[in-house]
């Protein structure tokens, strides 16, 4: 399968995303959504800095086209509404602050569009008039391309993005099901059923099909959680609100950077993949951290982590390192011809050749 | 502010992933374009440029909003607020020193690093930039030759057929802009391969004759491979569907059925295909190049408007040419074997150098060897 440089096909740009996201912490830390502030935050940090000092026209245009794409990730969920807003007005400073020849331009896909309608609605009720400006404004200059996708797909894994637990916004799924009155529904359902049960009087004794209290359980169960929200993390800043605290880490948010942080460490082993080895195909999936391999075969994005990763770090235990290790010590010895799988460069070579000197 | 709208079904029409950030599921791109038309409003699309002030003007009104607030939003979100440094900037080629910038200093490094005196502006450059000049944002003179508003562009990677013993990747060799009215048979005649050039047979005893057999004459068939349906093309009665075989033998096998159109009947906005996903042209019966779509998007005021320019290249891979053994000057037409004249076997020559070389005064051949006509990876550079 087509395989290129890295450099030619990434996405992002990790030294960018750094200072990007510098940025935007630092605008977040201010608990404000103005656009005066962010400019004032650019001005100080001489973001536009970063377009100064390519000289070769094709890679300016693969940066602008790259710190554009990096923009429009923190304007889409999963972020919260600040860092969203951050994202916006990052949009529009690099697109007029760029050099290339010829503007790239900010790329929206289809799939995003309601998540874009959505956020200038509440932007509007919450009268950010600068906010919806700075939008109507890029449309306005014809900044937008109207895309499939929000990247030029060439069937080419990428590697893993990190995110930023502290941007993330809090999920919003249960408060979403309670507004949508599906509880309501099934009480009625519920009652409806208990109606019918009693008009048969030899049968509605003897079964029951249904958990009589689900409904009341289930509010219990999300006005805890409501509670328990409320209390452990305090409010997010959002659209309607004006208060001076911090975004914190959240629960899902801390989970998350668990999960990150076992991954870090399984990866940490993982030979970067050599020029000359082409296993970053889409069917093939040889990378040597199951987590890795569950990611890719869950096209939806959720992580799992395996079993023996949670093991290990329950257990206190450190990197994937000491498995190959011990991997190796069990090996009988007349597998001595046999070439090792190479799992891990430096351990198992060393571990041979002490087996080797043993003899 | 509204609980969100359970959808009864996805539309497919709104393209997902398959695979996160690597291809798409199928999706038929005229309903694509529809999706976004809708949504859009017809200002979004047009081609015109809004003015400051009209700009301006309906944004107060539609907002509601007094010129009080908006002297304040022109002021405080006007470009001038991102100007970081006064006037007289630094020169575009200087990176600037002690920024706390990580972009910054990395790009520093590289530049302090770079030791060689490599001239930045290679060949490549300079085809890129030229193309570029050429058609971006270009106007066609008549109306007729205009693109549409709300007319689609898919950016196409057409790719060298694979060499895996020489080279570890594959490259795209041309990237090509069309339209969605575009047919698939003017995305084949705009692929330029070498081997539609090769002439076959020896030629040492007449090699006048050569030019009379290229392979694109003789074999014209050539079929594209899109999400189950070999698209081929009969346009010219000697062409042939050589997808048929394929089919029969899928038909043996445990495949699902493939069907058959034709190429020249088939525009793009009447394709359901996967954003990102490899596909198939065939053509000599077995040069086989990928194919991918690598984007579908509306068309914008600053692409290039001239239809008669489509399809439009704007990535060309090029690759180094074989010289003439002798001259080292000219591009090597002439590919020899057990020619008592050549240094080596076998051997490039130009056509000067090669008559001079074998051929007499009158053209008659002199000596023992085997010419056959050659055509050089480069000769589309």
């Amino acid at each position: 399968m087509p395989y290129l440089p890295f450099f030619y096909t990434d996405f992002f740009y990790e030294p960018l995303t750094e200072d990007v996201e510098e940025l935007l912490s630092r605008f977040q830390h201010t608990d404000s959504v103005r656009y005066g502030v962010f400019s004032a935050i650019w001005r100080d940090m001489k973001f536009s800095d970063v377009f100064i000092g390519i000289s070769i026209n094709s890679e300016m245009k693969r940066f602008c086209r790259v710190a554009l794409a990096t923009a429009v990730k923190y304007f889409l969920p999963p972020y919260s509404y600040q860092i969203r807003v951050g994202g916006l007005y990052l949009m529009f400073a690099f697109y007029h602050t760029q050099l290339a020849s010829t503007p790239a331009k900010i790329r929206l896909a289809l799939k995003d569009w309601v998540h874009v309608q959505r956020f200038l609605m509440e932007s509007e009720e919450a009268q950010h008039h600068d906010v919806v400006y700075i939008y109507h404004k890029l449309v306005a200059s014809k900044a937008i391309h109207y895309t499939t996708m929000p990247h030029f797909l060439i069937f080419q894994k990428q590697q893993k993005p990190k995110i930023c637990a502290e941007f993330l916004s809090r999920t919003a799924a249960l408060k979403e099901l309670q507004s949508a009155d599906i509880l309501e529904e099934m009480a009625g359902i519920q009652s409806h059923y208990k109606k019918l049960k009693e008009a048969t009087m030899e049968v509605s004794f003897k079964v029951n099909m249904t958990y009589p209290d689900f409904t009341s359980d289930i509010n219990k169960c999300m006005s805890e959680f409501f509670t328990w929200q409320q209390n452990a993390l305090p409010k997010e800043k959002n659209a309607g609100a004006d208060g001076v605290e911090e975004t914190p880490e959240e629960y899902c948010s801390s989970r998350a950077m668990l999960l990150s942080s076992i991954k870090q460490k399984s990866y940490s082993n993982v030979q970067k993949a050599s020029k000359s080895r082409r296993h970053r195909g889409a069917e093939k999936v040889q990378d040597y951290s199951s987590s890795g391999r569950e990611q890719f075969q869950n096209p939806s994005g959720r992580k799992y982590v395996s079993l023996r990763a949670r093991t290990w770090e329950t257990l206190g235990g450190n990197d994937g390192k000491s498995n190959a290790q011990a991997w190796l010590l069990s090996t009988p010895e007349q597998l001595d011809g046999v070439p090792l799988k190479k799992m891990n460069q430096a351990a198992p070579y060393r571990e041979y050749k002490v087996m080797k000197e043993a003899e | 502010m509204a609980a969100s709208k359970q959808p009864t079904e996805p539309n497919s029409s709104i393209p997902e992933y398959e695979f996160v950030n690597v291809n798409t599921k199928p999706f038929h791109i005229g309903s694509f374009r529809d999706e976004w038309l809708k949504r859009l409003q017809p200002r979004d699309v047009s081609f015109q440029p809004v003015d400051q002030d009209t700009f301006e003007a309906s944004f107060a009104e539609e907002m509601g909003l007094g010129e009080e607030t908006m002297a304040e939003l022109r002021s405080v979100c006007s470009v001038d607020s991102l100007r970081c440094h006064a006037e007289d900037q630094q020169p575009d080629e200087v990176v600037p020193t002690n920024s706390t910038l990580k972009t910054v200093t990395q790009r520093k490094k590289k530049q302090e690093n770079k030791t060689s005196e490599k001239s930045s502006k290679n060949r490549h450059e300079l085809y890129a930039n030229e193309l570029d000049r050429l058609t971006v944002g270009r106007v066609p003179e008549t109306e007729d030759d205009m693109i549409p508003e709300g007319e689609v562009i898919l950016t196409i990677n057409i790719y060298f057929p694979g060499n895996f013993e020489k080279f570890n990747y594959i490259r795209p060799h041309m990237t090509l802009l069309m339209t969605g009215s575009h047919t698939l048979a003017e995305l084949r005649d705009a692929i330029c391969c070498v081997s539609d050039l090769q002439v076959c047979g020896e030629f040492s005893s007449t090699p006048d004759m050569a030019p009379d057999f290229i392979s694109k004459d003789l074999f014209k068939s050539a079929f594209f491979f899109f999400e189950g349906v070999f698209y081929n093309d009969m346009r010219y009665p000697e062409c042939q569907d050589i997808s048929s075989t394929t089919i029969k033998w899928t038909k043996s096998q445990n495949f699902p059925s493939f069907s058959q159109a034709k190429m020249e009947d088939t525009r793009f906005v009447d394709l359901k295909v996967k954003v990102g996903f490899p596909y198939l042209y065939c053509h000599q019966g077995d040069c086989e190049h990928l194919v991918i779509i690598t984007d579908v998007r509306l068309v914008h005021k600053g692409d290039c408007l001239d239809r008669k320019l489509y399809p439009l290249l704007i990535h060309k891979n090029r690759v180094l040419t074989q010289k003439c053994a002798v001259c080292h000057v000219f591009i090597s037409r002439w590919y020899t074997t057990r020619d008592q004249f050549a240094p080596s076997d076998p051997c490039l020559f130009c056509d000067k150098c090669f008559r001079m070389l074998h051929y007499d005064k009158e053209g008659n051949k002199l000596g023992e060897f085997l010419a056959y006509p050659y055509v050089d990876r480069g000769a589309f550079n």
